[in-house]
């Protein structure tokens, strides 16, 4: 017998008088709030920057937060209208932009696809992601139950990367970014 | 790794009076975790969210062989590459040979208490393959060559001016350097670390058998770049480690981060459904190892089994008043605290490991705690018992507790028991356990009154 037949038989064996427990069905998730909103806050105390903007006020932001850079790392889904510095490799680019494949409201987060890619969201210091507004899910059990298919990895990212490990004190930007920013999109794009 | 859980009494005794420092480092980062914990609780229907979570375990565990066959299926499908490991031995094989046939250099490591379980990090260093633990907490407790001290935060037992210290010998910091200073040293390290390295190593929070996802959570981005820069990914994942369905993330990944850390949800959560496709940046081949170690015969436990609900938040840590008190360290495993006192005769058998269920005051602060509801003080008297029937305590003992019993329910016995140990010097270099007490205490001065006797002084006034 091979490791995994032993297991499965270990595993039959010692479940054999072992009554079976009932698997209880996902709660009826809460009434949802305004999303949008609830959203914004939730980014805030988390330690991120959320944006409602429209086309106009999208380029605005992308503006202000380039001044001064030679240029920055784009995710696969970003639109040409917003790639507004030279794109450089990710592990040069002191900012990342990506756009999400979804947001959840009440943990203020970003899903990140690997089909957008990986390195724009990890390596620089400074993280933009695009999410537009329809698809600002109110809870996370709402976002998930309404996946249609996998990628091969999806990040999901509430705030800036931090650690307490060095004597208690709480340092942004250990491995990830140490700035989030994240621009909700309103309108159509 | 090399279990040690006998010496518990003597080791906690020993780091007590050796590294005075410790205790104040463990029971501040314990107590700020705990009031995170308790405010993050109150946040939500606690009781409700433990409850259903509870339920999900005891199903998936009820049916772990389904479960089993449905994760590797499902993994196949995308490509991952499953492998079984019964034991350390079996866990080294596997990973021995992705090590020679991928000629891996050097690893970038996700913190994994399963690892250290199978002792992955010596192994890959006798193989000659530089090791880099990515998390902060971990590079530090690896610098120092130490085990973690916490399930959550490795690194919880040292203060600012140890790591200030070990720093400046290592990198030639200042003594004075500030925590950021120290975070971007090490950030410029590990960078490195993760754009040159071969393979990822991590284990997994959960493993969703709907769909094969991996789940990891984290809050530095460690586990991100380890699971997406090197070309190749080894999950090392314990059996009991699965959920049933995709959307019972919903519920145990923000749950897990309330309980370990008061957070709504950990700041990264990774979900791996498989390799890169073509064209995709990310590891080209995943391996995910199922292991036992021990886990099966847990599940035969009829009583202990429930254990295997254990999510590793380290909640029942931060709660504990005698884990408090010296961190992990002595409890000689890779596992400490009440969960520890727990799953650790269930892992490793009770002969290894009986003094550890006794390391409680059996508060219940733990049970409270418990995201998962494991009823720990009730699990703590079973393996108790069990010491006792399989003679692993002293026998003074059982005869000591004999006599106490009898004093105890005779008001007059007492009486006499009381005014013999107050009027006569206490031996207390011959009793053992006054002996345990005496060694790091100064000696027991008995109030010269009993407490009967002053509460009826106190009544007559």
């Amino acid at each position: 017998m091979d490791a995994k037949s032993r297991i499965l038989s270990r595993i039959r064996h010692a479940l054999k008088e072992r009554p079976k427990a009932l698997l209880p069905e996902h709660p009826h998730p809460a009434l949802s709030q305004d999303p949008l909103e609830f959203f914004l806050k939730r980014l805030a105390e988390n330690g991120a920057e959320g944006h409602l903007v429209d086309k106009e006020g999208a380029r605005k932001l992308l503006a202000d937060l380039a001044q001064g850079l030679p240029g920055a790392a784009y995710g696969k889904g970003v639109p040409d209208a917003l790639r507004l510095l030279p794109e450089l490799p990710p592990e040069e680019a002191p900012l990342g932009v990506s756009r999400a494949l979804f947001a959840v409201a009440e943990t203020g987060t970003v899903a990140l696809s690997s089909e957008d890619g990986r390195k724009a969201q990890l390596l620089p210091p400074v993280h933009l992601v695009l999410v537009e507004e329809e698809k600002v899910y109110p809870s996370l059990l709402e976002a998930f139950l309404d996946l249609k298919s996998l990628p091969s990895a999806i990040g999901l990212h509430s705030g800036p990367s931090k650690s307490a490990d060095i004597g208690q004190v709480m340092v942004r930007g250990v491995h990830g970014p140490g700035r989030l920013v994240v621009a909700v999109l309103q309108g159509t794009w | 790794m090399q279990v040690k859980a006998k010496l518990y009494p003597k080791e906690a005794a020993r780091l007590l009076r050796e590294h005075p420092g410790v205790r104040e480092a463990v029971t501040g980062a314990t107590l700020h975790f705990e009031e995170g914990r308790k405010r993050a609780y109150q946040e939500i229907d606690a009781e409700a969210w433990r409850e259903r979570a509870k339920r999900v375990k005891d199903h998936l565990l009820t049916h772990l062989d389904h479960y089993l066959e449905l994760a590797e299926k499902r993994l196949q499908e995308k490509g991952v590459q499953v492998h079984w490991a019964e034991d350390p031995e079996e866990a080294h094989r596997i990973l021995r040979e992705i090590v020679a046939r991928h000629g891996v250099k050097r690893v970038v490591k996700a913190k994994s208490m399963l690892t250290e379980e199978l002792g992955v990090n010596p192994l890959l260093e006798s193989l000659g393959v530089e090791v880099y633990e990515t998390d902060l907490g971990e590079y530090l407790i690896q610098l120092l060559g130490e085990p973690p001290s916490h399930i959550v935060g490795p690194a919880i037992h040292l203060a600012l001016p140890d790591i200030q210290r070990l720093f400046h010998q290592r990198f030639g910091t200042p003594l004075d350097a500030s925590p950021e200073a120290l975070a971007a040293v090490a950030r410029k390290v590990l960078r490195e670390a993760f754009l040159t390295a071969d393979l990822g190593i991590s284990g997994a929070n959960f493993l969703v058998a709907e769909t094969g996802t991996l789940a990891l959570m984290e809050n530095e981005g460690n586990i991100r770049l380890s699971t997406s820069l090197p070309r190749v990914h080894v999950a090392f994942v314990g059996i009991e480690k699965l959920l049933p369905r995709f959307a019972d993330l919903a519920l145990f990944l923000p749950l897990t981060a309330r309980a370990a850390t008061g957070q709504r949800l950990s700041t990264y959560v990774s979900l791996i459904q498989g390799p890169a496709k073509e064209g995709e940046e990310g590891p080209k081949e995943v391996h995910v190892v199922l292991v036992d170690h021990g886990r099966t015969s847990l599940l035969h436990d009829p009583e202990a089994w429930e254990v295997l609900r254990c999510l590793r938040c380290g909640a029942c840590l931060n709660a504990c008043p005698v884990y408090r008190q010296t961190g992990g360290h002595p409890y000689g495993y890779v596992y400490s605290g009440p969960i520890g006192a727990v799953l650790d005769p269930g892992l490793l058998g009770l002969e290894d490991t009986y003094p550890l269920p006794y390391a409680s005051t059996l508060c219940g602060a733990c049970y409270e705690a418990c995201p998962v509801k494991i009823p720990i003080p009730k699990l703590l008297l079973t393996w108790r018992q069990r010491a006792v029937e399989r003679g692993l305590v002293p026998t003074w003992e059982k005869g000591a507790m004999q006599a106490f019993s009898k004093v105890m329910q005779s008001p007059s016995l007492y009486r006499l028991f009381s005014k013999a140990l107050r009027g006569l010097p206490l031996p207390q270099d011959l009793l053992p356990l006054l002996k345990a007490w005496t060694e790091g205490r100064g000696p027991l001065r008995p109030s010269p009154k009993p407490f009967h006797e002053l509460w009826q002084e106190l009544n007559k006034e």
